[in-house]
């Protein structure tokens, strides 16, 4: 079931990535499952998207529809994803199939990926060399001596240590933060415009996430290459992202720039997760603020904004019934929520 | 029975750990010959005050984790002692103690895991899983072990009805709650929670800690909390212990640490953690450390942070420091610690 809109306006010149309405679910024994249930953002050129929510918001489904890397038993149920590429031609992502050529192009070509757990996601039988190498003898047409030229350049990039002895090595003999700079290079190998890194320094100490972090930014600078990308706290995300899009139970409920969203939410849900977070340096003694309840089982999504059950501004008769639209506020920050306007109003009273 | 000499310690300390030593040796070949040794705790001292939280911090591989095992001898130690007071007021060397009086402790001390999906038997009820410590310690009736259950399950904020219930049926932080119940059961006095709330979001975890800093002031439970999570060990810890391959490099109250650490790596650790304050972020000046932690069966000569260590010079890569103690109530183990003008996280 896949809505072909034929009369789609042309993306603005310097949008890279947009999707529409994008719905991703899956049929399962309890139930309907709408992990993705009309998710809209975009990416511009160079610029770092942060998508942030908790478990079960759908943000790596959302992320893995853009690469059509989804499980076999996703259903494409609404909207559309499209990509610009570097031809400038757009590309109609969500009606390309997993396989199709286009797809194979784009994937480890155009856009890069980086996910979560680098042990899984290299494979353990072929050195770090033979995996770049590879990658890159499939997007170009170069030897393989070129290819191999081009991994120990790729690695020296991501500042790993001695990459001339490293390209021949297996994943199991590097550390995890050496495990991750190997995924970055292997994402790197064909200079993606977009890069899309779900959770790359989760499974990483702190000393090695900070050299993660400043190395992706220097690289994104550098390569002025556009990043989505899925942190695990809100730290991660304030330090590298430019944007930030907040995700709910399948849907974007907030999207700002990094101050708007960190200084000035909107919504109450972004509000309450800002709250719930201890800071260093001013949080020692002072209660966590909670939000009440927990997210809801996915197939049973509460009528109305799906947040009021455990939103504290939720207004009977309103937010149980009626499922908010964005509103809009003049900077360009949106928020799901039918009272986000009078919020911020009480907000700048203060 | 072993009859240990009576150790002595101060009034208010429920724990202490004296120059504690885990090694596991490295085996090779069909004789298991030894070939090296990984020294995972090596001499650590601290103590840990009744009613407080001690909060244990380092990175992955720095033995924090087996502190909370040696302590509940999980492992045993390879040297050093572990005095533990019990709740009739005895001083005792868990050390010295055989498996029988070993098991009778640990009705006073107790474990929180990590991960709530693989620490709860999936095929066992709550009331199966929160009773059996009662069940293993022969404690009450079958009658008082329901009464004690379902009593357990609304002091975590769970519905004493769930007892019949499964742990599939309950989300992440729910179960994390039943491992908190389970702990309870035997009316502990100590628990060393590692990583507790690690794998949960935000949210929860933030109801978790609340609810285990509530259950500590009704219950006056003392706490070990192991975290790599600065900002959470910060919010919830009285006292701080900061680990690095093995040894503590620095222990002290956690306000005066977190302003003003007094060993590199503490400063390096607070540089690193990501602040959800962009503008800030901005400004801030960020040095990540060079690097990665050394092979723990490989560990630098000298003091085990100066490869890394931004300050160090020719005595650090020749002498090991020891942990001291300073005129302010804190314990660092720096050649250096009085002299380095360190960077903490400014109270605000």
């Amino acid at each position: 079931m896949k809505q072909q809109n034929p009369a789609l306006i042309p993306m603005p010149p310097e949008r890279l990535l947009e999707l529409d309405n994008v719905g991703v679910h899956f049929p399962t024994r309890e139930g309907l499952v709408k992990a993705v249930n009309g998710v809209s953002y975009h990416v511009n050129r160079g610029e770092v998207l942060g998508i942030v929510g908790e478990s079960g918001s759908g943000k790596s489904v959302t992320a893995r529809s853009i690469m059509r890397l989804q499980a076999k038993n996703a259903l494409d149920a609404s909207g559309t994803i499209r990509f610009r590429r570097q031809s400038g031609a757009e590309v109609l992502i969500s009606s390309e199939d997993r396989q199709s050529r286009t797809m194979r192009q784009l994937r480890g070509g155009e856009i890069g990926m980086v996910f979560q757990e680098p042990m899984t996601a290299l494979s353990p039988v072929h050195t770090i060399g033979t995996q770049i190498a590879r990658t890159v003898m499939l997007h170009r047409k170069v030897s393989k001596a070129e290819a191999r030229a081009q991994a120990i350049a790729l690695l020296t990039r991501v500042q790993m240590p001695r990459p001339n002895d490293i390209v021949d090595r297996y994943p199991h003999h590097l550390s995890g933060g050496m495990r991750q700079r190997a995924m970055i290079a292997l994402a790197l190998a064909c200079d993606p415009v977009l890069l899309i890194a779900d959770e790359p320094t989760t499974a990483l100490d702190v000393t090695t996430e900070a050299q993660i972090l400043e190395l992706l930014k220097s690289l994104q600078q550098e390569l002025n290459m556009a990043i989505v990308f899925i942190p695990h706290n809100f730290g991660v995300v304030a330090h590298i992202a430019d944007r930030v899009a907040v995700m709910y139970l399948g849907r974007v409920v907030e999207t700002g720039t990094v101050d708007e969203i960190f200084y000035e939410p909107k919504h109450p849900y972004t509000q309450a997760l800002l709250q719930s977070i201890p800071r260093l340096g001013k949080s020692h003694g002072r209660r966590l603020r909670t939000i009440s309840g927990m997210v809801p089982d996915p197939y049973n999504v509460p009528p109305g904004c799906s947040f009021h059950p455990r939103c504290l501004k939720a207004v009977g008769g309103v937010c149980n019934v009626t499922t908010p639209e964005d509103v809009v506020f003049p900077s360009g920050q949106r928020a799901r929520c039918h009272y986000a306007g009078d919020i911020a109003i009480a907000e700048a009273a203060q | 029975m072993s009859t240990a000499p009576t150790k002595t310690m101060h009034d208010d300390t429920l724990i202490s750990v004296r120059g504690a030593k885990k090694y596991f040796p490295v085996t090779e070949g069909w004789f298991n010959r030894q070939v090296a040794t990984i020294k995972a705790v090596d001499d650590i001292t601290f103590d840990i005050k009744k009613g407080e939280t001690f909060g244990l911090v380092g990175e992955s591989g720095s033995g924090k984790s087996s502190i909370a095992r040696l302590i509940l001898r999980a492992y045993d130690l390879t040297g050093g002692e572990i005095l533990f007071r019990r709740a009739s007021g005895e001083v005792i060397d868990i050390t010295t103690l055989g498996d029988r009086e070993m098991r009778d402790l640990r009705r006073e001390m107790q474990m929180i895991f990590q991960d709530p999906y693989s620490s709860l038997n999936p095929r066992m009820t709550l009331l199966d899983l929160v009773g059996e410590p009662m069940v293993i310690h022969g404690v009450g009736s079958a009658g008082e072990i329901r009464d004690r259950v379902a009593e357990l399950l609304g002091l975590v904020g769970l519905r004493p009805e769930y007892v019949t219930r499964y742990p599939h049926a309950f989300s992440g932080g729910q179960r994390q709650r039943i491992g908190i119940a389970r702990a309870l059961a035997l009316n502990p006095s100590f628990i060393a929670a590692d990583e507790a709330v690690s794998a949960l979001d935000v949210s929860v975890a933030a109801q978790n800690i609340n609810l285990m800093q509530d259950l500590q002031e009704k219950l006056g439970l003392t706490y070990l909390f192991i975290t790599h999570d600065l900002g959470m060990v910060e919010h919830i810890s009285d006292r701080v212990g900061v680990m690095y391959l093995g040894r503590l490099m620095e222990v002290g109250p956690t306000d005066s640490l977190f302003a003003k650490p007094m060993h590199p790596y503490t400063e390096a650790l607070l540089a690193a953690v990501p602040q959800p304050d962009p503008r800030g972020n901005r400004t801030r000046k960020r040095v990540p450390l060079k690097g990665e932690i050394a092979d723990a069966m490989n560990i630098p000569t000298g003091c085990p942070f100066h490869p890394r260590c931004p300050y160090a010079d020719e005595k650090c890569r020749a002498e090991v420091p020891a942990l001291r103690a300073l005129d302010n109530g804190r314990q660092v183990r720096c050649h250096y610690a009085e002299t380095l003008d360190l960077v903490g996280v400014a109270a605000q």
